[in-house]
Formats: C-alpha cells, sequence, structure tokens
C-alpha cells in the first residue's frame, strides 16, 4: 500500500515519511506536501527508493539440445 | 519505506490559519492592525529573521486565545505570514506552546487535510500525546 505519513509535534516539527513506493515515485509523491508546507531541510532515502517497478525479466537460452 | 524528509513550516495559506484557529478555540481577526504586546522590546527573545523592533505591534490580521491578554500578530511578507507574539506573557506562552508549536502543528494539519482532499486523497488523523499523524492514501 502506497501511503505519505505526515507527523507533526506539538512544538512544530514536521516528519514526512513515503511509504511502498518503489523509486523515484516517492519524491514526486511528496512534493506536494513540501511545497505546501515549507521547505524540506533535510531527507534521507530508503533501500525501497533504489527499488524500481520493473520487473526483471529471466531469460534462459538453451545450451544444447 | 522510501525516504523521509524534515520541513520547515512557512504559513502560506491565511484559510488553514483560520481553520487552525477555529480547531484550537482561538478568534482569528480579520485586518486587526496592532496586536496587544508589552509595548516596548525588552530584547528577552530573538526576533524573527527579518522583522525589527519598529515592527513590532503592527500587523495584517490578529488572532485572540481566550483567557490571555496578549495577543498575536499575523503579518504578510511576500507570500508566506509571519506570526508575532510577545512571550513575556505565560497564558499565553503555555496556550500557544514553545515557538508557536501548537498553531504551527494545528495549522500544518489543516493545510494539508484541505490540500490533499483536493488531490483526491484519503487523509486520516490520528493523535497520539505530543504529535498528530497525518495518514494519506488513495
Amino acid at each position: 500500500m502506497q501511503e505519505i505519513i505526515i507527523d507533526i509535534s506539538s512544538d512544530g516539527e514536521i516528519t514526512i515519511e513515503s511509504r511502498g513506493f518503489k523509486g523515484k515515485a516517492c519524491l514526486k509523491e511528496t512534493q506536494f506536501v513540501k511545497d505546501l508546507l515549507g521547505h524540506e531541510l533535510a531527507s534521507q532515502l530508503t533501500p525501497a527508493y533504489y527499488e524500481t517497478n520493473k520487473k526483471s525479466i529471466k531469460r534462459y537460452l538453451k545450451l544444447c539440445g | 519505506m522510501s525516504h523521509v524528509a524534515k520541513i520547515e513550516l512557512e504559513i502560506k495559506s491565511l484559510e488553514a490559519l483560520i481553520q487552525a484557529c477555529r480547531r484550537l478555540g482561538f478568534e482569528f481577526v480579520r485586518d486587526q492592525k496592532t496586536y496587544q504586546w508589552y509595548g516596548r522590546w525588552m530584547g528577552d527573545y530573538p526576533l524573527p529573521e527579518g522583522i525589527t523592533t519598529d515592527q513590532l505591534g503592527a500587523c495584517d490580521h490578529a488572532i485572540k486565545v481566550p483567557g490571555c491578554t496578549y495577543e498575536i500578530g499575523v503579518v504578510k511578507r511576500n507570500s508566506s505570514y509571519t506570526l508575532l507574539w510577545d512571550s513575556w506573557e505565560s497564558a499565553l506562552r503555555l496556550k500557544i506552546g514553545q515557538d508557536a508549536g501548537v498553531i504551527k502543528q494545528a495549522y500544518t494539519v489543516e493545510a494539508v487535510k484541505q490540500d490533499a482532499k483536493l488531490k483526491g486523497y484519503r487523509v486520516i488523523e490520528k493523535k497520539t500525546d505530543t504529535a498528530i499523524r497525518l495518514v494519506l492514501s488513495r
């Protein structure tokens, strides 16, 4: 499931997390929240960022017979 | 999780600020040009960036907080709004929190809810002791 999670503490600190997105889609999907609220102070990419939605296709070549 | 970002808030939507005041039980007074404060800057807290002592006490709109004498000034600067208040009054300090965090929290919730719904997101709000979590999905 794809979600954008925004935590806002009572001292006004805002953290945005994107979950379930693969690749650069997470940055694109959360950009409107960042534009709406202000500007980004820091960000950290997680391993899912480096995954893509493309399925890898395995090809087997007949070596004999 | 794909990425985590920290955001510095800019108050850009007056409508969301008005909704935030309503949510907190504060009164937003449109076009009130001065706000109540001590009247003289004592140098006991840092001024917001770009604000001089001459500008204190003047505003474009104001926020009245129940049970407090001092008010919050809302000053328009370019495309965003700055909040000005005198933190000397302890009642005001308690109601709006450190650095007006309570207002900023309510503003963020209202601004995100308004915009996310327009963009077709489903928004769920969850409260904890010190934070509010918004979960956007579609």
